[in-house]
């Protein structure tokens, strides 16, 4: 069953066809990664599947629902309830602590919780960490708050930007596990990337070339 | 645990953890606040400094007798008794006199008062030597002074002159009316004759009153029921020759006669009121620019001693009140019916009213720019403070923080700041007025409870209205500006 499904997807900025006539769908638990390069169209995409930005032409059916003619206030909403974001740049709060970012996330989707933030900090390693500030934490730390702050709402849907354009190889395999876990338990996974091996770790790539897909790529070496 | 726990715990973390510049826009709300405050507690204690300082420009009530009859201690006591006591600065009895200096042929207007109370209602005199401070020392009008040529140390002879029943030429000033005189003399056939005559200030018959019974009836007999031969003595002074100054009654000489003669022996054996003289030491000289420099000034006991009478002409009054009040007071010592007649003096009270209203404009002025100022201050701290955290706007909104949370926040932080900034204010302000108040008007003020909630109210509502412009710029930042990995 499709969790995501973009149809004729179109977005247009004056002449610019940032992304033209696109066609994808993902499945409920599956992990998918978008690659291409600078300009393909990868970050509209992301914008888009976000529910961040609409589009010019198309329709994009997430869990069912048109999200592409909905008014900004109510795609806060969807996104809110629905999807989990992980950035390259991590963005934490930072004068906020470990846990206090996950309970941020928390807080605008329903209520805080402190014993459930921790948790979530225990599953990516980090429950030693907690009331550490951001800038007492190293970048993977970060990039591993950050991901507990996208899943503490149990959103459908994880879309990550380039999760590990900025940490080293350790870390990037420490981020790719918790992905691999959080498959697993049945978590949809969208990783937007340009970096091969971590779209290797995915199920299928779709690949993006000047605003349409290029190419989608079946990886048969997934769980091996 | 709550939201509104974790709103709190966001919006302290905010501000304990961002403190420098955090520090910047408390730091103006609180400055703001403190003028706001220290300028309130002044604006609502100026009336009362300035009504102390405005004192200074004399009296502001004044206190006559109703009729002619003239003041006393007493009735004085009972109008003074409608003020509250801590209000009046002072009540000054004054009474009026011409005095006699007879080495110089010289006469002055002399006032007895209470020296006491001639320096609370009338602040602004100047004295060269000092004022008198016992009996029989006097301060001298510099007018005075200079025609006499008197200075401080010399000596002074006054005389006063009583109502002088029979000194003819006595000033109309001294005028005491009442004195009487009754004589009575031969008439007709060894018949007494009684005359009682009422005399005016200036020794003139006012009222004349004849027992003729003794005489023949329908002659002499007359003498006392014929409205035209008594009406022939009013005005006249004594003694009287019958036939110059009044004509005889028509077939009765010898009585009119007898009239005239019980008059002029009345007058001539009449004790003489003896004139009574002190001796004075001048020890000050008393310099106002005003009509006080042509009068001398003794004690009350000092005029008692030498007039007999324990009266007053005149009390001025200082009354720490304003125009509303001083109306009031009048009003009540009217009602009292104490026969005192309550004069405000309006020179004084209309300046104070105008001096007043001036300062308060000022005052107000003064605030609202301080205010608007303040309001600049925090809005461009918080401008700042917005495109400082565009990118942690834009990631609570990514994380789905609708518009309304992201005004909740910093408005709440805009109030909190206010808040605190407020009760820094307060205090502070309250030094500043107290440190402003000393200086300027030399006394201290007391803590008004109500300006700190004021204080802190009115700082909040600026830091709101000053969160207002950042807070409609944080809400447009686009959330997907965290997803392009600058």
């Amino acid at each position: 069953m499709s969790l995501l499904e973009l149809k004729n997807v179109s977005k247009i900025y004056g002449e610019l066809k940032a992304l033209d006539n696109v066609n994808i769908h993902v499945d409920q638990g599956e992990w998918v990664a978008i690659m291409g390069p600078s300009g393909s169209g990868k970050s509209t995409m992301m914008n888009i599947i976000g529910c961040m930005d609409k589009p010019t032409k198309g329709e994009v059916l997430l869990d069912g629902v048109d999200i592409s003619k909905e008014s900004s206030k109510h795609l806060t909403d969807i996104r809110r309830d629905k999807i989990g974001l992980v950035f390259q740049q991590f963005h934490m709060v930072n004068y906020l602590t470990a846990v206090e970012n996950v309970m941020v996330s928390q807080y605008y989707h329903s209520l805080p919780d402190e014993k459930e933030a921790l948790e979530a900090l225990g599953r990516v390693g980090l429950r030693e960490r907690a009331r550490h500030l951001p800038s007492q934490l190293s970048g993977g730390e970060q990039q591993r708050v950050c991901v507990a702050r996208a899943l503490i709402n149990h959103p459908e849907l994880i879309l990550a930007d380039e999760p590990t354009g900025n940490l080293d190889e350790a870390n990037e395999n420490i981020v790719l596990d918790l992905f691999a876990q959080l498959h697993k338990e049945g978590t949809t996974l969208i990783v937007v990337t340009h970096d091969p091996e971590v779209a290797e770790a995915a199920q299928r790539t779709i690949v993006l070339e000047h605003g349409r897909v290029a190419r989608e790529v079946i990886n048969e070496n997934f769980g091996k | 645990m709550t939201r509104r726990r974790m709103f709190l715990r966001m919006i302290t973390a905010s501000l304990l953890r961002r403190r420098s510049r955090m520090l910047i826009a408390l730091l103006s709300i609180g400055i703001g606040a403190t003028i706001l405050a220290g300028l309130v507690t002044i604006y609502y204690d100026v009336p009362r400094q300035m009504g102390a300082q405005l004192r200074s420009y004399g009296a502001n009530m004044i206190l006559l007798p109703e009729g002619e009859e003239k003041l006393d201690t007493e009735r004085l006591e009972q109008a003074l008794a409608q003020i509250p006591a801590e209000e009046l600065v002072g009540a000054t009895p004054y009474r009026y006199v011409r005095l006699d200096m007879t080495s110089r042929q010289q006469s002055f207007t002399s006032a007895g008062t209470d020296f006491e109370q001639v320096q609370k209602t009338s602040p602004y005199f100047s004295v060269e030597g000092r004022y008198p401070e016992s009996t029989r020392e006097v301060l001298v009008g510099k007018e005075i002074a200079e025609t006499i040529g008197v200075r401080v140390g010399s000596t002074m002879e006054l005389t006063y002159q009583p109502a002088a029943a029979f000194a003819s030429g006595s000033a109309a000033e001294d005028r005491v009316p009442g004195a009487t005189l009754s004589g009575s003399a031969e008439g007709w056939s060894g018949g007494v004759v009684y005359v009682t005559a009422a005399l005016d200030g200036d020794a003139r018959i006012a009222q004349i009153t004849i027992d003729a019974s003794t005489q023949t009836e329908e002659y002499g007999g007359r003498a006392d029921e014929d409205e035209a031969f008594a009406a022939q003595f009013i005005g006249k002074s004594l003694p009287l020759t019958l036939g110059t100054d009044v004509d005889a009654l028509s077939g009765a000489t010898v009585t009119s006669a007898a009239v005239v003669e019980a008059l002029n022996t009345a007058r001539a054996e009449a004790a003489p009121v003896q004139p009574r003289t002190l001796n004075f030491n001048v020890v000050g000289i008393l310099v106002t620019g005003g009509e006080e420099e042509g009068y001398v000034f003794m004690s009350t006991e000092d005029l008692v001693s030498l007039t007999g009478e324990n009266k007053l002409d005149v009390a001025e009054l200082s009354v720490l009140a304003n125009a509303d009040q001083l109306e009031a007071y009048a009003a009540a010592i009217t009602g009292a019916e104490i026969g005192v007649t309550p004069r405000l003096v309006k020179r004084v009270t209309r300046s104070e009213a105008s001096v007043l209203e001036k300062l308060t404009a000022l005052v107000f002025l003064v605030t609202a720019v301080v205010l608007l100022l303040t309001m600049i201050c925090v809005s461009t701290t918080m401008m700042a403070v917005v495109s400082e955290r565009r990118r942690e706007i834009g990631l609570r909104k990514a994380l789905g923080a609708s518009d309304n949370s992201i005004r909740a926040e910093f408005l709440g932080e805009g109030m909190f700041l206010g808040a605190l900034g407020g009760v820094m204010g307060a205090v502070l302000g309250f030094v500043f007025a107290q440190v402003v108040s000393v200086n300027v008007f030399g006394s201290s003020i007391t803590f008004q409870p109500l300006l700190l909630p004021i204080t802190v109210i009115v700082s909040m509502i600026i830091a709101a209205l000053s969160c207002l412009l950042p807070i409609k710029r944080a809400v447009a930042i686009d959330p997907a500006l965290v997803l392009k990995g600058e």
